[in-house]
């Protein structure tokens, strides 16, 4: 992110441009202001996250810092079982975005390719289902979990199973009516000769059709995995007691204490909480704009 | 109940073939087979863990529902609307709701105030800063939530915030020691410019994919005809653009309405004296640390309903303008 | 359509017939183990290392008694207490097999059908026989006992004396003194509160309300009523809520603090008064101010009077959900032995249940004689009810002071609070 302010000044290439498009000009340093300011608090958390202790809790707190030290990051590690809580986030949203890819495929490819009665009030109330408030369903969701818990209890409350159950279910609707574009923008010819080189419909399905929407998976399952991976609420209400279940977003939060906030440690847990998702979105962006876009346009 | 029309084909067997299909009824039949099949998998976990909840969460608004109900100390109760009408009947709730809407309102028209105005402002620039702009917003994009609310609160810290410091910095003594989150209103403040800092980018993204997708000649010749900037904005753009300015407002209004985390983690669960409760706050309150399950359930399916009336309301009042245009 | 309308019917019937919401069978577990992990739930405080070195030590004579038996030891916050025990309760296979919890929540987890019932146990035990009588009942609800006393906590006026002798002040002899010298020292130490008392401190405010005459609620058994709209009451809150102006403690700050915030505010050295339990000493000792204050009962109204304290205390509990109840009350008995409370005593301050042990610590050690005669000069519980919990964890009194502090006005956010409680006894 420092680079923003660091390559400021390279804008137009040529002085006569420059003259020229003296608009053009300001739009660009603007621009490149503007993406300066909306970096900013990405950067002083990873700064914060390196200072040493004395220079966090200063009244005087500086923009740079001379002696950069991973104390903050041993804290998390040490008091606080961070890796653990990494690798469960990380369990969490990776089991939900390769279920989700594979049912909502299927369902895309069900509700796209194939005729059968009742297929456009299916659709509507996959619509639909996509503005129902999931965090208003924490309540039942609750207990439902606490049922599930009775019968199979890795899918109960206080284990990670019933993290994945809620959301695979609330990234479906949305990975459902998004896929639906790419898998409709695929050519009926394409399956006709397929038909005729005498492909099964499965092995069509599996072979031609999902390689082909791709772009609408990937970015699919970036959505469907930061979902997850930000969840606060159903991790704050499902895993009650059970702290080796923990999740990130609430494992930071230990560090707000009432003797006085521990910033360096939260700063240093919130960074490694974004990275993982920084680096997904900025390999995919370019998937990730075009799938959006394929989901609108639809 | 979506179990049941995820079922259908499979049980009603004999579809009858819907206007010109060429194939043979056989096939298709064949065909509803399959997509039962393949649907199978998704029926189970919506209905499951969406739909069924869904009639729950109503359900259990209609009952005295509390800790010593939920865990079998005492006989359920049920109350019919009773819930509803403590709820209404409570001016509390009347504050939390409009806190909600106000603050929703808030932080929609800031996502996409800036979001539009950044996509306009990018699609003007090259390669370079565009992709430094974009980077950035990606950047806030990508922050998880409790992340993002925890810089923030820091940056805007009372003792060791950079915000105070260069505040008092310029001069602006009294700033030193302000506390950003006592007063109801600059809490929502603060909140919000979090909230519209990690959602402007969506906004952006997806209305500069559509600004880029009207075609060059288009917008020239609107220029050639001698229209004015605001005009071929107007009547040029503008309808090319509204789909995805109906989406990204749809979306928008989704996500700031049913916002948890950001007021939960910034305002200490609601603020001063609840002062910055917004209804899913609120609804967590009651039912998770006051054990009003029931009044809890009240509370969400206001919100759902709530939500389900404004974004009816602006698909039809859009569609109403989209079609004078 | 035929078949669409079919569906809706079925599905529609199915729905109505089927039963309400879920209800969970808090039955006591059928088994009894004596072998495997007891898991224990203790309180955090502000300064725990002594009191995990006490728990330890406990944990460890009780290992050693025991084979193949391991004590995993929990510490949960006390501001989260009731969303923890909530889900204990709702899901009793992540529930401890003990668990400390204070007084006043006895009564709805009891309601909740969360505890077991501990008589027999007490019966058992001859130590028993010595645990204060007045103590023991707030163990008790309807008659049963569900919780081994394991400390009693009263609050007293903590002050900083260095501060005091520098500007030259007597500790105050009246609860209005409290504002006023509190007024005087911040007008000379501005970077100092006068006293730490929070908007969340609602045991800080009780002795308030309770020393003007008020009370929280009247009633008894089943119905209760809310007192704190009466004349009495107010004036209390009112005194109380005196404190919590920027020419005391600001409310910027101070509208939020709970008392553990409170204390470690006067330890840190940032106040120069706090109201403080027993159980605070240990803290307070650690800190900043470690070596410059002293502690005073809380003075009534009248020069000479104490303000009636808040009879608070811990207890240590069974869940009936626990699978190892019989090793879950022989640990019990290890932590809230006459032993471990001396220890804890000695570590935390806590004030030891058994007379006995009490009588010793008083006499051997002075500091404790404050918080003693606070004890003797009599106190209040708060109204006995299963509605108290709730009451307290929808936060309608700090909801009342934060709201008095923010609009300055007292009529409206002491009525609302009434309704509310009100609301909650009758539900």
């Amino acid at each position: 992110m420092t680079t923003a302010t660091r390559t400021a000044p390279t804008t137009g290439r040529r002085r006569k441009q420059l003259f020229r498009r003296p608009g053009r000009t300001l739009a660009e340093i603007t621009t490149v202001l503007v993406a300066a300011v909306v970096a900013f608090p990405l950067y002083w958390m990873l700064l914060t996250a390196f200072k040493p202790r004395g220079q966090i809790q200063s009244t005087d707190p500086r923009p740079w810092t001379l002696s950069p030290t991973l104390e903050n990051f041993r804290r998390v590690f040490t008091v606080n079982d961070f890796g653990r809580y990494f690798l469960n986030s990380l369990l969490v949203a990776g089991v939900v975005v390769v279920v989700s890819l594979v049912v909502s495929f299927l369902a895309a490819v069900a509700l796209t390719r194939f005729r059968f009665r009742g297929r456009t009030v299916l659709l509507v109330m996959i619509l639909t289902a996509q503005m129902v408030p999931v965090e208003a369903l924490t309540i039942p969701l609750f207990f439902l979990m606490r049922s599930v818990g009775e019968v199979a209890p890795w899918f109960g409350l206080n284990h990670l199973g019933s993290l994945v159950l809620v959301h695979l279910a609330f990234s479906l609707p949305f990975a459902i009516w998004m896929l639906r574009g790419f898998v409709a923008a695929v050519p009926a010819e394409l399956e006709e000769a397929a038909t005729l080189d005498g492909a099964s419909r499965f092995r069509f399905t599996w072979q031609v059709l999902f390689p082909l929407v791709a772009p609408g998976l990937v970015a699919m399952s970036v959505l469907s995995f930061i979902h997850a991976w930000n969840d606060f609420l159903f991790a704050k209400t499902f895993i009650i007691s059970a702290t080796e279940n923990q999740t990130l977003p609430l494992a930071v939060l230990v560090f707000f204490k009432p003797t006085g906030n521990d910033w360096g440690a939260i700063m240093a847990g919130s960074t490694l909480m974004t990275i993982p998702v920084l680096v997904f979105f900025v390999l995919v962006q370019r998937h990730l704009v075009s799938g959006i876009a394929g989901a609108v346009k639809e | 109940m979506t179990a049941q029309s995820t079922l259908t084909p499979q049980r009603d067997g004999a579809p009858e073939p819907s206007g010109g299909s060429v194939r043979p009824r056989r096939a298709h039949r064949g065909q509803a087979r399959t997509a039962a099949l393949y649907l199978t998998p998704a029926g189970i976990v919506l209905v499951s863990v969406m739909a069924y909840p869904l009639y729950q969460l109503v359900q259990l608004s209609l009952y005295e529902y509390g800790q010593a109900q939920a865990s079998g100390g005492a006989p359920l109760e049920f109350l019919g609307l009773g819930n509803y009408t403590q709820l209404l009947g409570d001016p509390r709730f009347w504050m939390v709701l409009l806190n909600t809407c106000g603050f929703a309102a808030v932080c929609v028209a800031g996502s996409l105030a800036v979001g539009i105005t950044l996509a306009v402002l990018a699609s003007r620039v090259r390669q370079l800063p565009r992709a430094l702009l974009f980077l950035a917003a990606l950047g806030a994009w990508a922050t998880p939530a409790v992340a993002g609310s925890t810089v923030w609160l820091f940056l805007f810290d009372q003792d060791f915030g950079l915000v105070n410091e260069v505040l008092t910095g310029i001069g602006l003594t009294g700033m030193e020691g302000f506390s950003w989150t006592y007063d109801r209103f600059v809490a929502f403040a603060l909140v919000a410019g979090e909230v519209i800092w990690c959602s402007f980018p969506f906004v952006m993204v997806t209305m500069y994919a559509g600004i880029k997708a009207i075609p060059e000649e288009m917008v020239e010749a609107a220029s050639l005809d001698g229209a004015s900037t605001w005009r071929t904005a107007r009547s040029v753009l503008l309808p090319m653009l509204r789909p995805l300015l109906v989406i990204a407002t749809i979306q928008s209004i989704i996500w700031d309405f049913k916002i948890f985390t950001q007021i939960y983690v910034m305002t200490d669960g609601g603020g001063v004296a609840g002062q910055n409760l917004v209804l899913n706050v609120y609804a967590y309150q009651e039912a998770f640390a006051g054990s009003n399950y029931g009044l809890g359930s009240a509370i969400g399916v206001v919100m759902t309903a709530l939500l389900l009336l404004i974004t009816v309301i602006y698909l039809r009042v859009q569609r109403g303008t989209g079609e004078n245009a | 359509m035929r078949f669409w309308k079919t569906a809706a019917v079925v599905v529609a019937g199915a729905l109505l017939a089927g039963c309400g919401p879920p209800q969970v069978d808090q039955g006591a577990s059928g088994e009894d183990k004596s072998t495997g992990t007891l898991r224990v739930w203790l309180f955090d405080e502000a300064n725990r290392d002594p009191k995990e070195e006490v728990v330890n030590a406990a944990v460890r004579e009780f290992e050693g008694e025991h084979e193949d038996v391991t004590v995993d030891v929990r510490y949960i916050a006390v501001d989260t207490r009731s969303e923890r025990f909530t889900g204990a309760f709702n899901d009793p296979s992540s529930a401890p097999d003990v668990a400390e919890f204070g007084n006043t929540d006895l009564a709805s987890y009891v309601a909740a059908g969360g505890l077991a019932e501990l008589d027999t146990m007490l019966g058992n035990w001859p130590a028993a026989q010595d645990l204060s009588e007045s103590v023991l009942e707030t163990a008790r609800t309807d008659g049963k006992t569900y919780g081994v006393p394991w400390f009693t906590g009263v609050r007293a006026l903590y002050y900083r004396t260095d501060v005091f002798e520098e500007l030259d002040l007597d500790p105050p002899r009246t609860l209005g003194e409290i504002a006023e010298k509190a007024r005087r020292v911040r007008a000379a130490r501005p970077d100092m509160y006068g006293i730490a008392t929070g908007g969340k401190y609602t045991y800080a405010m009780m002795p308030f309300i309770w020393a003007h005459g008020g009370e929280l609620a009247r009633g008894e058994g089943a119905t209760w009523e809310s007192a704190v709209d009466e004349p009495a009451a107010r004036a209390g809150i009112e005194a109380y809520t005196e404190l919590l102006e920027p020419d005391v403690c600001p409310p910027e700050q101070c509208a939020q603090l709970t008392g553990t915030e409170s204390v470690q505010a006067f330890a840190g050295g940032k106040a120069a008064m706090t109201i403080g339990g027993d159980f605070n000493r240990a803290a307070v000792d650690a800190g900043a101010a470690g070596d410059h204050y002293d502690v005073v009962p809380l003075p009534g109204t009248e020069p000479g009077e104490i303000a009636p304290a808040f009879a608070g205390g811990n207890l240590l509990g069974v869940l009936r959900s626990s699978d190892r109840s019989s090793l879950a009350k022989e640990f019990i008995r290890v932590l809230a032995g006459k032993k471990y409370q001396r220890d804890m005593y000695e570590a935390m301050g806590y004030l030891p249940t058994f007379e006995d042990v009490q009588n010793q610590v008083s006499s051997e050690d002075p500091t404790v004689r404050p918080f003693v005669e606070t004890l003797q000069a009599g106190t209040r519980f708060v109204p006995a009810t299963p509605a108290w919990s709730e009451i307290d964890a929808q936060e309608i009194l700090p909801t009342m002071v934060q709201r008095i502090v923010t609009e300055g006005e007292l009529g409206p956010a002491t009525a609302e609070a009434a309704r509310r409680m009100n609301d909650t006894f009758r539900e």
